[in-house]
């Protein structure tokens, strides 16, 4: 099997990868999705969504990709059609869940994301490329302008310190203000 | 690296699972005995699914950006007639 490392590593590249994926993969899709039944924006959100689990697991996998990913994307797709299908005709009560408390830390969380993302995107960025999108400590170096590795990991550690004393506090403060 | 540093470092080791077996124990010992550590350890596990649930929601933008592109510009008029096509025979 032929095996080939993409690079990703900015927005642009995957901007880029994220074209491509959609020209050679999104067609199928569309004509399963169709051939069952489906409109254009179920077969919108059904690949939007196969290309996250699809990317994650490439981005834990290194980004070395086999020469039958496309077939892997769609397949990801087909099931999440025939998935959201089963759902929608045996609906399943959220028994035994707590709905609301469930709620109340999703509605902190939000707050919190977007306080990240107006006061610490800079950080949040570069923690996104090393936990997230699990870039090679080079790669992110160069990206993020550090002068090597060492410093780059410095600068991560430094940011995780100031996020989760941001997520503490504001944790604390918002819950008291949903509670 | 200044201390406060090191310890974060320390406790993502412990949180993924990264720690090597002596370092594990020592660090294990200390959580029992300093209340305030175990305390930054939960923040920090929280703060781990807080960057998580950001790229991912970066992620799902750049996705939707790309969309809008395809289906909006004039340049990719005729990969957007060809999934406009599957839908509009109905």
């Amino acid at each position: 099997m032929n095996e080939d490392k993409i690079i990703v590593k900015t927005a642009e590249d995957r901007e880029k990868l994220f074209i491509a994926l959609y020209k050679s993969v999104f067609p199928a899709v569309a004509k399963y999705v169709s051939k069952m039944g489906g409109t254009f924006d179920e077969a919108r959100d059904i690949f939007q969504d196969a290309l996250v689990i699809w990317y994650e697991k490439a981005a834990s996998d290194g980004f070395v990709l086999h020469s039958d990913e496309k077939a892997y994307l769609f397949g990801i797709s087909k099931n999440l059609w025939l998935k959201k299908h089963k759902h929608n005709t045996h609906y399943i009560p959220l028994d035994g869940f707590d709905a609301e408390s469930e709620e109340t830390a999703q509605a902190s969380d939000n707050k919190i994301l977007s306080f990240l993302q107006t006061t610490g995107k800079k950080c949040m960025d570069l923690l996104r490329s090393f936990y997230y999108d699990e870039l090679p400590l080079n790669d992110i170096a160069e990206t993020f302008g550090f002068s090597g590795v060492r410093s780059a990991t410095v600068q991560k550690y430094k940011c995780l310190e100031k996020v989760r004393e941001t997520v503490k506090e504001k944790s604390l403060t918002y819950e008291d203000f949903l509670a | 690296m200044r201390t406060s540093l090191l310890e974060t470092e320390q406790i993502e080791s412990h949180l993924l699972r990264r720690a090597e077996p002596g370092d594990g124990l020592v660090f294990e010992a200390r959580l029992l005995l300093d209340p305030e550590l175990k305390d930054r350890v939960l923040w920090q596990q929280k703060t781990y699914n807080i960057i998580r649930q950001y790229g991912l929601d970066q992620l799902k933008q750049e996705i939707e950006s790309v969309h809008q592109k395809l289906f909006n510009e004039a340049r990719h008029y005729s990969f957007r007639q060809k999934i406009i096509r599957l839908f509009s025979k109905k």
